[in-house]
């Protein structure tokens, strides 16, 4: 079979020019790792001083401080969601604390006074105690603080007093917001991603035969089209799948839990990577070196990229609908539905069904790249 | 026999092939002689198949196919190969290429590889060979599927002088088993080679023969070549003249006068007189056979490799 024979020597030519290989294969894991940098150095963390001046009482015989046990829950519920952290620190000195919080080093200070216990004894006399909230009131990390620390001093109130909450407030997370975080959900893009990347090696397999001139030993054998789209094609795509995995397997060893089914996934990506090897045809056709691949394969590789969703998220208007899908500039695009699918799939856990308007969309752009490729490239290099 | 009648190619307005006819015999070693630009590698591109002709028509007669695939091997003059593939791996695959089974083509190839010298780099990767290493291995690669014609184009281009000679002495040894056709311009390589020669220039068929008859019709016994000193024209138009009516084809240049004679030491102390006589100055004087140069000079009047 000759289409073998092509798959075996196009493969030991892309193994042998591994620099390549490596810049496919490396670019998704390194996105996801540079993403996950950025989303870990992005997850604010708020830091709550507590200078506890109570002096507590004896009570039974026994000393209380009501305001260690304050403290204490403080510390128990430091958070309010997965995405909002609070570190609590104790210092016995209020101007020490102030002074940190004038360097930006805490968000927001907590005072206890000092007769913190004697005033929520049950025999006190006194008026409610008064606890003091220190902080740049412009500052919006202070704001969180306080109105978490004044949340979790009403809980602390109400469980020494035995009320009850006269109002529950239910929260409803968006989307998967109350599961996911920013990381998770930028990861279908970066998965293809990876996949975009597939244009410089497809389109380089392509026009190497053109620049080594060895398209005209070919066409003088008996050769077909076919055999050679295929033999190299067969190649990139498995470059591709092989890139995907990869940076799947480098986003859930970074903490990514996907939903859905991996053969899902699969499917997608598939689909994906044999539109990006078809528009890889038109890149080789206009191009006649590695070199001018370099450079002309940026352009539909920044398209690809950035407005696709592949980045980062994006968002535009349908210019109309098909049976309720809209399509739009981006929608000319294959990742734009590979990634729309993706998210189905593995942000929104739903059933394989509901991508097939998105397959279809792949499909016919797959079919549209190959053509527009193949009669470029056929007029450009194969015709003498 | 390859039959090629009334071959035209067009280029726009230009004619690079202009109703080029003739007959290549089988099992020959055919030359294709001509300057650069003549129309040669067009020509090896429409027989090839490569290219479509835009008049008239080729025929292959007496051959196992009518596949031109099957039929041709080309060897180009550059040489073109996988540079990332070893010289053993790139035949094989050409091999397959052309529907060879594996093991076979690794057998023709290592064949190959013996007989051009290259046995000791089958492993090595092609753009780690050196320049006549290349060349052979350009060669290799048009023999893979065991052509009947072999078209080389300028197969000694480039080489050393022992790759000259190895390649030389391989295309005679295939001479006989394969119609060669020997596209070049180096004179010497098709007078060594070829058993037919075919001149042509801006895409024409000047003249067709062995080199011994070509280099007969202009004229038997020896070529005469004086270099003078400069002169007036009228001087050397002069001296021209009188040596016409005892040579012949006698052709002038600026300082360059040549000629043919059958027996040239007769005529040697009549040259002196009339250069005396004319007031030119001789600087030189060789004598030598006839080339394909100079019968090309003589059907073109320029020269070969300008």
């Amino acid at each position: 079979m000759r289409i073998i024979s092509i798959l075996k020597k196009s493969l030991k030519e892309q193994l042998r020019n591994f620099w390549i290989v490596l810049l496919s294969l490396s670019m998704g894991p390194f996105f996801i790792f540079v993403y996950y940098l950025i989303n870990e150095s992005s997850t604010p963390q708020y830091k709550v001083i507590v200078v506890n001046n109570d002096a507590g009482i004896n009570a039974n015989g026994q000393t209380q401080n009501k305001g260690r046990e304050l403290f204490s829950f403080f510390k128990q519920t430091n958070t309010l969601s997965e995405n909002l952290s609070f570190t609590l620190s104790e210092m016995t000195d209020r101007e020490a604390a102030v002074a940190k919080l004038k360097n930006k080093d805490a968000d927001a200070l907590v005072v206890i006074p000092s007769g913190f216990s004697a005033a929520l004894s049950y025999d006190s006399i006194v008026g409610a105690p008064k606890l003091e909230f220190v902080g740049d009131l412009t500052s919006a990390n202070y704001l969180l603080s306080a109105v978490w620390a004044n949340e979790v001093v009403n809980e602390y109130a109400r469980g020494i007093t035995h009320t009850k909450r006269i109002i529950e407030v239910a929260e409803t997370p968006l989307g998967s917001s109350g599961t996911i975080n920013q990381f998770d959900m930028l990861v279908p893009g970066i998965l293809i991603v990876s996949l975009i990347m597939l244009l410089f090696t497809a389109s380089i397999a392509f026009v190497s035969e053109v620049e080594n001139k060895t398209i005209m030993r070919l066409k003088l054998s008996k050769i077909t089209i076919l055999d050679f789209l295929g033999g190299v094609g067969a190649v990139q795509f498995l470059l591709g799948i092989a890139g995907m995995l990869l940076t799947l397997l480098t986003a859930v060893l970074l903490g990514f839990e996907y939903q859905g089914s991996l053969v899902a996934m699969l499917v997608i990506a598939s689909l994906c990577c044999l539109s990006l090897i078809a528009f890889s045809l038109i890149v080789a056709a206009v191009t006649k070196s590695a070199n001018e691949v370099l450079v002309v394969g940026n352009f539909p590789m920044f398209l690809f990229m950035f407005f696709t969703g592949a980045a980062f998220p994006i968002k535009s208007d349908a210019w109309f609908y098909i049976a309720g899908y809209p399509v739009n500039l981006q929608a000319l695009l294959s990742p734009t539905h590979a990634i729309s699918a993706l998210n189905k799939i593995f942000i929104m856990d739903l059933p394989f069904g509901h991508v097939f308007p998105e397959l279809i969309a792949i499909a016919v752009l797959t079919l549209l790249y190959f053509a527009i490729g193949a009669y470029l490239f056929h007029k450009r290099h194969l015709k003498s | 026999m390859i039959t090629i009648n009334r071959l035209t190619k067009l280029y726009g307005d230009f004619k690079a092939v202009d109703q080029l006819s003739f007959e290549i015999t089988k099992n020959e070693i055919f030359g294709l002689l001509g300057p650069n630009g003549a129309g040669k590698t067009t020509f090896i591109s429409m027989l090839c198949g490569l290219l479509p002709a835009n008049e008239g028509r080729i025929q292959f007669d007496g051959f196992s196919s009518t596949d031109t695939k099957s039929l041709i091997g080309y060897c180009p003059q550059e040489n073109i190969f996988y540079p990332k593939l070893s010289c053993m791996e790139q035949l094989m695959f050409m091999g397959e290429m052309y529907n060879i089974p594996s093991a076979q083509a690794k057998e023709r190839a290592a064949a190959l590889l013996n007989k051009l010298g290259l046995t000791e780099k089958a492993n090595v990767q092609a753009a780690k060979l050196s320049g006549g290493m290349k060349r052979r291995l350009n060669i290799c690669l048009a023999l893979i599927h065991n052509p009947e014609i072999l078209i080389l184009d300028e197969p000694e281009a480039g080489l050393d002088p022992q790759s000259r000679i190895l390649v030389r002495e391989f295309i005679k040894s295939i001479g006989h088993e394969k119609t060669v056709i020997l596209c070049t311009h180096n004179m010497d390589e098709a007078d060594r080679l070829a058993d037919r020669i075919a001149i042509i220039d801006k895409g024409k068929l000047l003249q067709l023969d062995t080199p011994q008859n070509l280099k007969k019709s202009i004229g038997e016994g020896d070529r005469i070549e004086i270099r003078v000193e400069p002169t007036t024209d009228k001087q050397l138009d002069d001296f021209v003249a009188v040596l016409s009516g005892i040579f012949v084809n006698v052709k002038r240049g600026t300082d360059c006068i040549l000629m043919n004679h059958v027996d040239f030491s007769t005529q040697l102390v009549l040259i002196k007189e009339q250069a005396k006589a004319f007031g030119i100055k001789i600087n030189e004087l060789k004598l030598r056979e006839n080339t394909l140069e100079d019968v090309f000079i003589h059907l073109t009047g320029k020269e070969l490799r300008s």
